[in-house]
């Protein structure tokens, strides 16, 4: 028996119709009893008493139909929509059908995907098809006794869906940060929509009255802004020298140096080992800076002038 | 309908992004701010302003707008019929009541108008009943770190607001944002390949534009200045007979510049491209148009010389793309420390204060470079944009002619490779006396214009290169018999750089001008334009207050435009005898009602 994952305490049901036979039924509902313990219960409902029986709203964790070995019951949306309805909140409801797999317009047997949209549309999410398998001999014979409908393209697909997690008519707030602010805000006057709307479809024309922009402006918006206020924070300080990732000049040592020492060492050599791979990755004290990359071992002559700062 | 709330998604209010870009840095902008929202989960879209249906906004419950700020406080030209709209006096005051907004600016507070478009913007939103997120953010160019500085703490808090306090979601490593468009290589040539890699023009009729510019022969391309001037200024004559431009002193020229071939050659070998190889683009967007600019099929060749600005300098998000887009340890490591927030000082050191162009940050990261798919190659690179030039001749005078004065940009940084503007570089390269060139270019009103009324004195204040629309202002009126016109000149010597000096000298005799120069390095103390407006005060009041005539400013941005009206200040202030207050407010008078004009560059 396939895993409904039935737990202890659970209402369950189990929908049948007069495809299914009465052994496996019994046989079912005994299993399932197992399951559920004294805590929860099973109750036996044939389908075509369910909407009568017109049980209390919410009241199943899950619903099995047509899950009973041999059975080929087909499910309406009624049916669907009466078992979503019966279905608590988050509970679960498994079916099997005998689905049509040609493209073929039958209106008795649907095809999977009909099938998967008439649960959706009954009002159940997170619908999945969860096993296809074949029909057996008998179960062909039972399509053709009991629906009339006669075909070799048959499967057998079981699926699965969800009540989701509200009841109608239920409500919660939404946490919309602007929605709430929205929420306190006047609708759009209709006068104003109108005038609106008559004025932006009729863009072309220029003879239209416009106020003047510059009145808008009060003295502040005429200032110019602080020249302080345009510095980046750390300038003035001097720009930090940083040494590459990989320094072999000596630079990095160097900078440890400063921390402790307030004497400089002498000047690093040009010897870096990241000199020919270009502005990005050089260090702050490489005589190669503002120089184009160049390929290792190439030689690059620094004229007499490029060592001077722009 | 019953379960349709089922999956417990976070809730998502939907962000509307809306930008006003002129050179592309707003736009650049608004998509790293569409990237951070979907990162944060929020639904965003990102449009162009012109580009929306103004006629939803009212239903929009929360929009921010991403302005940029150009010409002389201008809006952009994407934004330029939504700007119209906002103004009309006739939208209710209450229709924005349903809208929560931002808005980020962007701008150059070396200008007066610093940041207008944001400015205004924000306190037209708020009269029509729009609810302000957060203070007005303002851009500055000027500031050391440049406009990033500004924008990372706002937009920081900007998320707060919108979503509450939250840790920064951490980032997939490396995982690139999808490209825009798909490059299908073709295995040969395709036939119709033309040795003419511009698009010709296929609608005549219509005036020439951007998408369908004029190639216009250049006739003559002359050096003005001295040969020992510290700057090479260009004289260029463009033979626009039959082309259907139409153009009026204070119009400018727009000129679509190409990549210099020695560039072309360096970032297709960088890159591992083929010149040669042709292919078509193709959207991954449904709504993402292919640009025009561009013919189908391509040659890397064409896409590389006429679209790619690879000598632009990169963004911040140039540098998180191209991590994403890196096989190398050492360089990805470098990429990503530089599109960190905590490396943007670095970047600002490697890469913006120095203006490193893109080509040579390739350079820097060859095996970035060689790795990196074509497709993704207009998510790195920017287009080519357009220049624009004060038109400096009248067609009154010369019918079938276009001229234009263009100072070669070249400076120095701490590279040791010299900074050249794309533009002017490329003008300079080209001589008409070696073979047929012709350049594509289109014309646009300009933020001058002259009176059409005959008796009315025109001063125009133009020193450098700023004389270019004066003197097509001048031959125009000459042309039409207004020979009032009195003209301020500034430059450093007479013999290097006295522009159209022999031309002035003719109409003085004729008595169709009036010119004072002013030649700052020819004494011991620096003499200004502005000295020599103080000194003939008097006459420029009278013609002013009394004459009706209209005042005009063009030049450099910087330092002038500032001198100049503050001169003009004192002028009022002592010929007119008025306070300094009134003295203002006659000065914004004249602005508003266009006898005080400005076109300045930066």
């Amino acid at each position: 028996m396939a895993d409904f994952g039935i737990s202890a305490g659970q209402f369950v049901a189990v929908v049948w119709d007069k495809s299914s036979s009465v052994e496996a039924l019994k046989d079912l509902v005994d299993k399932l009893q197992e399951l559920t313990g004294n805590e929860g219960r099973v109750s036996v409902e044939n389908i075509n008493q369910l909407v009568q029986s017109a049980h209390k709203e919410s009241s199943f964790d899950i619903i099995l139909s047509g899950v009973i070995p041999g059975s080929t019951t087909l499910h309406n949306a009624e049916i669907l929509a009466e078992m979503a309805r019966i279905l608590r909140p988050g509970g679960c409801l498994f079916l099997k059908e005998p689905v049509e797999t040609a493209t073929v317009n039958s209106s008795k047997v649907k095809t999977a995907p009909k099938l998967c949209s008439t649960l959706t549309l009954s009002g159940l999410v997170e619908v999945k098809e969860l096993q296809r398998e074949s029909l057996s001999p008998e179960e062909i014979q039972s399509v053709q006794e009991h629906l009339g409908y006669h075909s070799n393209s048959l499967l057998s697909v079981q699926i699965t869906g969800k009540k989701p997690n509200f009841e109608v008519g239920s409500s919660s707030q939404l946490k919309l940060s602007v929605a709430k602010k929205s929420s306190g805000k006047p609708a759009v006057d209709p006068a104003a929509v109108k005038l609106w709307t008559l004025s932006a479809n009729d863009m072309e024309d220029e003879s239209v009255d416009l106020i003047d922009s510059d009145e808008l402006l009060d003295p502040e918006d005429l200032k110019k802004p602080d020249p302080a206020s345009l510095r980046a924070a750390s300038c003035g300080e001097g720009k930090k020298r940083k040494a590459c990732k990989n320094c072999t000049c000596g630079l990095a040592e160097e900078l440890e140096k400063e921390k402790s020492r307030d004497q400089m060492s002498s000047q690093p050599k040009s010897a870096c080992g990241n000199c020919y791979l270009g502005d990005a990755f050089r260090c702050a004290s490489c005589p190669y800076l503002g120089m184009p990359a160049f390929r290792p071992g190439e030689k690059v002559l620094l004229s007499n002038s490029g060592l001077h700062d722009a | 309908m019953q379960g349709s709330l089922g999956r417990a998604s976070m809730p998502s209010p939907r962000l509307l992004v809306l930008f006003g870009s002129q050179t592309g840095t707003a736009q650049d902008v608004s998509e790293r701010l569409g990237r951070e929202a979907r990162r944060r989960r929020l639904g965003c879209r990102v449009q162009a302003l012109d580009s929306y249906p103004v006629v939803n906004l009212i239903n929009e419950p929360l929009v921010i707008f991403v302005c940029a700020t150009t010409g002389q406080g201008d809006p952009p030209d994407n934004m330029k019929n939504f700007w119209r709209f906002i103004f009309r006096r006739s939208l209710p005051a209450a229709s924005l009541c349903h809208m929560d907004f931002a808005v980020l600016g962007l701008g150059d507070s070396s200008y007066a108008r610093f940041n207008f478009v944001a400015k205004k913007l924000y306190r037209r939103l708020l009269q029509l009943g729009g609810s302000a997120l957060l203070p007005v953010c303002l851009g500055d160019d000027q500031h050391e770190l440049g406009p990033d500085a500004t924008i990372d703490p706002w937009l920081h808090n900007l998320w707060e607001k919108v979503l509450g306090p939250q840790p920064v979601p951490l980032d997939p490593p490396g995982v690139p944002w999808p490209s825009k468009f798909t490059l299908q290589f073709l295995q040969e040539a395709p036939r119709t390949c033309s040795e003419e890699l511009r698009v010709a023009r296929t609608d005549p009729q219509g005036p020439p534009s951007e998408l369908q510019p004029v190639l216009a022969p250049m006739v003559t391309n002359r050096r003005v200045t001295g040969p020992s001037h510290f700057q090479d200024v260009r004289l260029i004559e463009f033979d626009v007979a039959g082309s259907g431009l139409s153009f009026a002193a204070g119009d400018v020229v727009l000129i679509q510049p190409e990549n210099a071939a020695s560039h072309i050659r360096q970032f297709c070998q960088v890159l591992g491209l083929e010149p040669d190889q042709h292919f078509t683009l193709q959207p991954q967007e449904p709504d993402v148009p292919c640009p025009k600019q561009l013919p189908q099929p391509c040659s890397v060749r064409c896409l590389v010389s006429q679209y790619l600005d690879i000598t632009s300098v990169p963004r911040r998000s140039f540098f998180e793309l191209l991590a994403c887009l890196s096989p190398h340890e050492r360089e990805r490591e470098k990429l990503l420390e530089f599109s960190s927030a905590q490396g943007h000082e670095e970047l600002h050191s490697y890469c913006t204060r120095p203006r490193r162009t893109i080509l040579e940050v390739l350079c820097d990261f060859p095996h970035t470079a060689g790795a990196i798919p074509p497709d993704y190659l207009l998510d790195l690179i920017p287009p080519i944009r357009p220049r624009a030039f004060s038109v400096a001749s009248s067609q009154l005078a010369h019918p079938s002619r276009l001229q234009i004065l263009v100072a070669v940009v070249q400076y120095q940084t701490c590279l040791k490779e010299p900074r050249r503007g794309l533009c002017s570089s490329w003008l300079a390269s080209l001589d008409p006396g070696q073979g047929p060139v012709r350049v594509p270019l289109w014309v646009q009103p300009g933020g001058l214009t002259f009176p059409q009324m005959p008796d009315i004195p025109v001063i125009m204040v133009g020193p450098g290169t700023g004389v270019a629309p004066f003197r097509a202002a001048i031959q125009e009126r000459v042309a039409r018999g207004q020979t009032e016109n009195i003209l301020f000149f500034g430059c450093r010597r007479r013999d290097q750089d006295f522009y159209w000096e022999a031309e002035w000298k003719e109409l003085e005799k004729q008595g169709c001008l009036t010119l004072v120069t002013a030649f700052s390095r020819e004494q011991e103390q620096k003499v200004y334009v502005q000295h020599r407006l103080r000194e003939l005060g008097p006459l420029v009041w009278e013609l002013l207050d009394r004459q009706g005539a209209h005042f005009y400013l063009a030049g450099n941005a910087k330092y002038m435009p500032a001198d100049v009206s503050d001169a003009l200040m004192s002028i009022i202030q002592e010929e007119g005898g008025l306070s300094g207050p009134d003295a203002a407010a006659y000065l914004a008078r004249l602005q508003r009602t266009l006898r005080f004009q400005m076109e300045t560059w930066a």
